[in-house]
């Protein structure tokens, strides 16, 4: 099962600072564990929603909002993707992450979607899947 | 530069799996000319928030709450990742994605922080990554 990891955000998310080398280190650690585990799919951080945008659909108008955006409690930080058995397993993990800040901080656990779950309509898995294999392939050729 | 392209919206889930087939046609098309575009890097939806849980971790022992949470404002639906030459590309190519005329979306885009950014000892991409498990009946 996969599941997005979200690491909402924070104040000190917000502002942009920079983390200390303990957290440095600790997260180099965890990180370095889920791996191990076969755990770690994927993870990015986010620049703060200063230089952020959102574009609301109402009918068929479109409008565009610039950040940054004042509800804290709205944002995210940054995600992993992670693949594990359950749930229940998910959890104990992020039980263990070292917290990203000097606050305190919520991770967020949501399963992600298979395509099978969404139709039964063969046609579709098998399109949703090569999209997903040329995804992979593009991000793959920018990864550094 | 890379790019998250998150879809709120009014209603918890229902970007995904309230969708029907033209839906799923229209945004795969949608998604077809992205990977045309060599702008397509990953795409995800996301079951709605009463499967998940939110841990929070402060001084003392983390803290486990069970899903659904209220806030729709909150919620992710589903992502984009994209590579694209500016804000103001994903910007227009967001305001071309297929959602239906009815309802309330609201999409959010946020830059991607790069490796040197993040700091190459946080990026999980430098420590390669698990396969994906196919999926199986």
């Amino acid at each position: 099962m996969r599941f997005m990891i979200i690491v909402r955000a924070t104040q000190e998310s917000e502002a942009g600072a920079p983390p200390n080398e303990r957290l440095l280190e600790d997260m180099m650690k965890f990180n370095e564990e889920l791996v191990q585990a076969g755990i770690m799919l994927a993870g990015e951080g986010l620049h703060p929603s200063s230089n952020g945008a959102r574009v609301r659909f109402s009918g068929k108008s479109r409008s565009v909002i610039d950040g940054p955006f004042a509800e804290t409690k709205e944002l995210i930080a940054g995600f992993w993707m992670w693949q594990v058995k359950s749930r229940e397993e998910a959890i104990e993990w992020v039980k263990r992450c070292p917290n990203p800040f000097e606050s305190e901080c919520e991770i967020e656990i949501r399963q992600v979607f298979e395509a099978p779950e969404l139709t039964d309509n063969a046609d579709i898995v098998r399109k949703e899947a090569e999209l997903r294999a040329k995804s992979a392939q593009l991000s793959d050729r920018g990864a550094r | 530069m890379r790019f998250m392209i998150m879809v709120k919206s009014s209603g918890d889930g229902q970007n995904c799996a309230a969708q029907d087939e033209q839906f799923l046609d229209r945004m795969r098309k949608f998604n077809d000319e992205l990977v045309k575009a060599g702008a397509l890097l990953a795409l995800e939806g996301l079951h709605p928030s009463a499967k998940g849980a939110r841990v929070r971790l402060s001084a003392g022992k983390p803290t486990v709450f069970d899903g659904p949470f209220p806030e729709a404002k909150e919620l992710i639906g589903g992502y984009w990742l994209w590579q694209m030459k500016s804000k103001e590309e994903a910007i227009e190519w967001v305001k071309r994605c297929p959602f239906p005329p009815q309802g309330e979306i609201e999409i959010e885009i946020r830059e991607v922080l790069d490796v040197e950014e993040f700091g190459a000892r946080m990026a999980p991409s430098m420590y390669g990554r698990a396969q994906p498990a196919l999926v199986d009946d």
